[in-house]
C-alpha cells in the first residue's frame, strides 16, 4: 500500500511537471514572431489565417466558409500565433484587475449611473482614492463587462472566468470578452467600434466571444447571446434566427482560406478618440461642437496620441504624466510634457523631441513651476465662472447609438476643477500608498451619489440589487426629466427610501450625494452631515486637450489668475445632486487647492498695486544709480585730477 | 547650497562683529558709558525731543523707517529659505512684497542725502594714501591723523548698501516684466538672494559702526 502511495506520488509529480512545461513551451512569453520587431519601421502585411476558440477554450480549426460550424475568429488564437497574447494582457489597458499592479495616477474611473434611484458612483478595479470597487455594489466582472465593454478594449474583467451562479451559465454562452487587438490597431475604414452592429452592441447584446469579429470591415453578426437560454450551446447551433452567428463578408479569405488585415502598429488617432474624447459645455456658448473647438495642439501639429503615449510588445502604454517611470520602471515613461518640452538630466540633448519648442515663459516666476502642473496652464477648456458639465466617451457612451445627447445627461462630470493633484499610487494592496505632489492641477469632477449603510461611523456601500429592491417603489412617481438629468428627490422621498432601505438590509441606511450623508435619527428625520467624507468628489487630471502656448493661462498679464474675480480661484464648481434641496449649490475653486480662500483673495488683491511697486522700485532704483553716478564721476574725477598733475 | 553659505556668512559676520566688539572695546565702553544707551539713541532719533530741521527730522524718519523695513524683508526673506529651506511664499511673500517698495523709496532718499556725509576724504585712511603715494610716486594729498577706521568701514558700508541696492532691486523688477525666460528668471532670483546676504551683512556692519560711533560720541 505504502509502495502504491510512493509511485502515485511520483507520477503525479512528473504528470505536473509535464503538464507546467507543455503550458509554457506552448506559447513563450516574448518569443514568438511578432514580440520583437527587426527595427524595420515598414508595416508588416498580415495575410493570416483565422482561428476561433473551441468549446474548451483552445485554438479551433481554422476558420473556412466551409466548415460545418463557422464561428467568429478569436483575437486571442489568430492574432496570438505571432504575438504573445499572455505578455499583452498584462498591458495597462487590459490589468486593472491585477491587484499587483501598482494604480499610477488617479484616472478616469467607470462611472455606473440610475438617474432614477440617485446613484452615480465612479468605479474602477484600480485601487484609486474615491473609487469603489465594482464589487462593493455587487457588480461581477460579467455584468461590469455587459454594461462598460462597449468602451473596453476587451480582456481585463472581461476574461476573469466567472465565479457566480448566474453568471456560470451566462458566460458559457456569452463567451469571453478577448483583448479586441482591431479596437486599436486596425487600420481600415471598417472597423466598427461603435455602429448598430459594430463592437459596443454585441456586448450589450453579450456577444462576447463574437464582438471582436463582428466589429472587423469583413464579419457581420447577427443574433444575440442575451436573448438566449444559460442552456444554449453556442458550439452546437440550433438554427434559431435569435442566436448569434458570424457571417463573413464575400472575398474575406484567399485561396489558402487567410485574410488580409490593415493592422497599424501605430494605432491612428480615431481609434484612441473612441474611448478617449471629451465634450465640454462652456456656459456662454453653449454645446461644444467639434467644429467650433480645436484639437489638441499636439495632434493640430501633426503628432499622434501614440508618439507620446508610446508601448511595446507588453502594451504598457505611457500615460505621460510626471514620475511615472518611478512606478514602470521604463525609462521611456519620460515621454511627458517636460520629457519632451524640457528634457533634463541626460548627458545628451534632448530638447525638441518631435519637434517640442523649449518653452521660454517669459516673465513667469519659477515658483509656478513647484506649484502648478503644466497642465493647469495649457490644458482643458480655458476656465469660465465656473466648471462646466463635461462628457466623455466611457461616461457618457459616445460614438455608441442611441446616445441622449442632452446637455444636463447623467453622469455628471464637471471641469475644469483646479484642484492639488489627485496623488498617484504605488504599491499594491496593503503596500500601496498615495503620493501627491501638491501642485494644482485641472481636473474633472464627479460627486457620488449611492445607498449605503452607515454602522460605527463607517458608510458602506449597499448592492445595486438590493438598493433598487429596496427603493425603487419610492421613486416610482418621481418623474424622470427627457433631458436625463437627475429626477427631483425631496427629503420626504429620502425618508421613505431610508426607511425602506432600513428594514431590508437591518441596518441604519444612509444615502450618500453632493458630498452629504443623509441618515434618519431615533425620530425618523432626515439628518444632513454636509461634507462627509464617503460624498468627497472623485477627481482626476485632465491632461487633453493642450492648447497652444499663445492661449496659456497667464498669457495676457498675472491677472488671469491672480484677480479677484479670476476663475482659477474664484470659479465656481457646482455641487451635483438628485436631491432638491441641495440644487443651485456650489464650491469654489480654491476650496479644492488647499490654501485659504482669504489668502487666495488678499494674494490676487495684492496685484492691483503690482504696477506702482514697479514704478516705485524703478524710481528708486534711478534715483539710487544716479546718485553712484555722480559720485563715482566725483572720485574718477578727484583720481583724474591726481593723474593730471603728475604730467 | 545657498541655505549652507548664507547661515555661514551670517554667522561669521556675527562672531566677527562679537570678537569686535571685545577686542575694541569702544572709548565709551572704558569710560562706563553704556553700549545699550547708543543703541537706543541710534533707533530713537524721532521719539526723543531733538531740534532738527526739516530735512533732519525727513532723514531720521527715513533712517527709522528703512531700518524697520529691512528687519521685516530679512525675516520674511530669510526664515523660509535659511530655516525652513523652501521658497519664500505665502503670507510671508506678501508681507516681503509690501515692505519693498518702501524700502526702496527710503534707501533713495538716503542714498541723496546721506552720500554727501559719506563721501571719501583723504583724511579717513592716512596710511593707504601714504601707500599710494610710495607706489606710484604721484602727489597724491593725504593727512597726517589717525586713520578713522569705524568712519571708514561706515563709508564703505554705505556704498556697499547703495552699490547692492541696484542688483537687489533692479533683479526683482526685471523678474516681474516679461523680458526674461525660465533660466534667466532663475539667474535673477539667485542674484536676488545672493545680493540680499550681501546686503544685509552691508547693514548689520553700517549699523554696529553707526552704534559705535554713537556710543563713543556719548562717551
Amino acid at each position: 500500500m505504502r509502495r502504491e502511495l510512493i509511485l502515485a506520488g511520483v507520477l503525479l509529480t512528473v504528470l505536473l511537471l509535464t503538464t507546467a512545461f507543455a503550458e509554457e513551451s506552448e506559447e513563450p512569453l516574448g518569443g514568438l514572431l511578432g514580440d520583437e520587431s527587426d527595427g524595420s519601421r515598414a508595416h508588416p502585411t498580415h495575410l493570416i489565417p483565422l482561428y476561433p476558440e473551441n468549446e474548451d477554450g483552445e485554438r479551433g480549426e481554422q476558420v473556412t466558409l466551409d466548415a460545418e460550424l463557422v464561428l467568429p475568429f478569436s483575437t486571442k488564437w489568430t492574432c496570438g500565433q505571432c504575438h504573445s497574447y499572455d505578455l499583452i494582457k498584462h498591458g495597462w489597458h487590459f490589468n486593472a484587475i491585477d491587484g499587483n499592479v501598482p494604480p499610477g495616477r488617479c484616472g478616469e474611473p467607470w462611472v455606473y449611473f440610475d438617474a432614477k434611484l440617485g446613484i452615480q458612483v465612479p468605479l474602477s478595479y484600480r485601487a484609486w482614492p474615491g473609487t469603489h470597487p465594482p464589487a462593493a455594489f455587487g457588480m461581477t466582472e460579467f455584468r461590469f463587462t455587459q454594461i462598460f465593454g462597449r468602451h473596453m478594449p476587451g480582456g481585463g474583467p472581461g476574461e476573469v472566468t466567472a465565479t457566480d451562479v448566474d453568471d456560470i451559465g451566462r458566460q458559457y454562452v456569452a463567451g469571453k470578452l478577448e483583448i479586441n487587438c482591431l479596437a486599436c490597431h486596425n487600420g481600415h475604414y471598417g472597423q466598427d467600434q461603435g455602429g448598430v452592429g459594430g463592437y459596443a452592441v454585441q456586448v450589450s447584446r453579450q456577444n462576447f466571444r463574437w464582438a471582436a469579429a463582428a466589429s472587423s470591415e469583413f464579419a457581420d453578426v447577427k443574433g444575440s447571446a442575451s436573448a438566449m437560454t444559460d442552456t444554449y450551446d453556442p458550439f452546437m447551433p440550433m438554427g434559431d434566427d435569435k442566436e448569434p452567428q458570424v457571417v463573413y463578408r464575400e472575398g474575406t479569405f484567399d485561396a489558402d482560406g487567410s485574410v488580409l488585415f490593415d493592422i497599424v502598429r501605430e494605432s491612428p488617432n480615431h481609434r484612441c478618440y473612441y474611448c478617449h474624447s471629451d465634450v465640454y459645455y462652456a456656459e456662454q456658448d453653449g454645446p461644444t461642437e467639434k467644429w467650433s473647438c480645436d484639437e489638441d495642439v499636439h495632434l493640430t501639429a501633426g503628432l499622434k496620441c501614440v508618439d507620446c503615449h508610446r508601448n511595446g510588445i507588453g502594451h504598457n502604454i505611457i500615460r505621460g504624466y510626471a514620475h511615472e517611470s518611478d512606478l514602470s520602471g521604463s525609462s521611456l515613461a519620460a515621454t511627458s510634457c517636460e520629457g519632451c518640452h524640457v528634457p533634463e538630466g541626460s548627458d545628451v540633448p534632448e530638447a525638441g523631441r518631435l519637434g517640442a519648442p523649449v518653452p521660454e515663459h517669459v516673465g513667469l516666476p519659477p515658483v509656478h513651476f513647484e506649484r502648478l502642473t503644466c497642465t493647469a496652464c495649457h490644458s482643458g477648456p480655458w476656465p469660465g465662472d465656473g466648471a462646466v458639465l463635461t462628457k466623455t466617451s466611457r461616461a457618457h457612451r459616445l460614438g455608441t447609438p442611441n446616445v441622449n445627447k442632452a446637455e444636463a445627461v447623467l453622469p455628471h462630470i464637471l471641469s475644469p476643477v483646479f484642484a492639488q493633484e489627485a496623488g498617484t499610487v504605488s504599491g499594491s494592496g496593503d503596500a500601496a500608498s498615495v503620493r501627491r505632489s501638491g501642485k494644482i492641477a485641472p481636473h474633472k469632477l464627479i460627486w457620488p451619489a449611492y445607498w449605503a449603510t452607515l454602522g460605527d461611523g463607517k458608510v458602506t456601500p449597499v448592492t445595486l440589487d438590493v438598493a433598487e429592491t429596496a427603493v425603487k417603489k419610492v421613486f416610482e412617481d418621481v418623474e424622470s426629466p427627457a433631458d436625463g438629468s437627475w429626477p427631483q428627490m425631496t427629503n420626504e422621498h429620502i425618508t421613505q427610501a431610508l426607511t425602506a432601505l432600513g428594514e431590508a438590509v437591518g441596518e441604519k441606511a444612509a444615502y450618500v450625494a453632493g458630498g452629504t450623508l443623509y441618515h434618519l435619527n431615533d425620530a425618523g428625520e432626515v439628518v444632513e452631515e454636509a461634507d462627509h467624507p464617503a460624498g468627497a468628489p472623485y477627481m482626476w487630471p485632465l491632461a487633453h486637450g493642450v492648447r497652444p502656448a499663445a492661449q496659456s493661462l497667464g498669457v495676457r498679464y498675472c491677472t488671469d489668475c491672480h484677480s479677484t474675480a479670476s476663475p482659477f480661484f474664484f470659479g465656481a464648481v457646482g455641487v451635483d445632486s438628485p436631491v432638491a434641496s441641495a440644487a443651485g449649490q456650489a464650491k469654489e475653486q480654491v476650496e479644492f487647492q488647499g490654501i485659504s480662500r482669504f489668502y487666495a483673495w488678499a494674494f490676487s488683491a495684492s496685484f492691483v498695486f503690482r504696477p506702482w511697486f514697479k514704478v516705485f522700485a524703478l524710481g528708486s532704483s534711478a534715483i539710487l544709480g544716479v546718485v553712484l553716478l555722480l559720485y563715482g564721476l566725483r572720485a574718477l574725477g578727484g583720481v583724474a585730477r591726481v593723474l593730471a598733475e603728475k604730467e | 547650497m545657498f541655505q549652507t553659505v548664507a547661515v555661514a556668512i551670517f554667522l561669521v559676520t556675527l562672531a566677527g562683529i562679537g570678537v569686535h566688539w571685545i577686542a575694541f572695546p569702544a572709548r565709551s565702553q572704558r569710560g562706563g558709558v553704556s553700549m545699550v544707551a547708543g543703541i537706543v539713541h541710534v533707533f530713537s532719533l524721532l521719539l526723543i525731543e531733538q531740534k532738527q530741521s526739516l530735512l533732519g527730522a525727513l532723514k531720521k524718519l527715513c533712517y527709522l523707517v528703512a531700518f524697520i523695513c529691512f528687519v521685516v524683508l530679512a525675516i520674511t526673506g530669510f526664515y523660509p529659505l535659511l530655516v525652513r529651506g523652501e521658497h519664500i511664499s505665502g503670507y510671508l511673500m506678501m508681507i516681503h512684497a509690501t515692505f519693498a517698495p518702501v524700502f526702496a523709496i527710503c534707501l533713495a532718499i538716503l542714498a541723496i542725502t546721506w552720500a554727501g556725509g559719506y563721501r571719501f576724504e583723504t583724511g579717513d585712511c592716512p596710511w593707504l594714501w601714504r601707500f599710494l603715494r610710495r607706489v606710484t610716486v604721484l602727489r597724491i594729498p593725504s593727512s597726517e591723523g589717525p586713520c578713522r577706521c569705524s568712519l571708514v568701514v561706515q563709508k564703505v558700508t554705505f556704498w556697499a548698501i547703495v552699490g547692492l541696492s541696484l542688483p537687489l532691486i533692479m533683479s526683482i523688477v526685471l523678474s516681474m516684466l516679461p523680458l526674461f525666460g525660465t533660466h534667466w528668471q532663475e539667474t535673477l532670483l539667485a542674484t536676488h538672494r545672493w545680493t540680499a546676504v550681501a546686503f544685509a551683512v552691508a547693514v548689520l556692519i553700517h549699523t554696529y559702526m553707526a552704534i559705535r560711533i554713537r556710543t563713543a560720541c556719548e562717551a
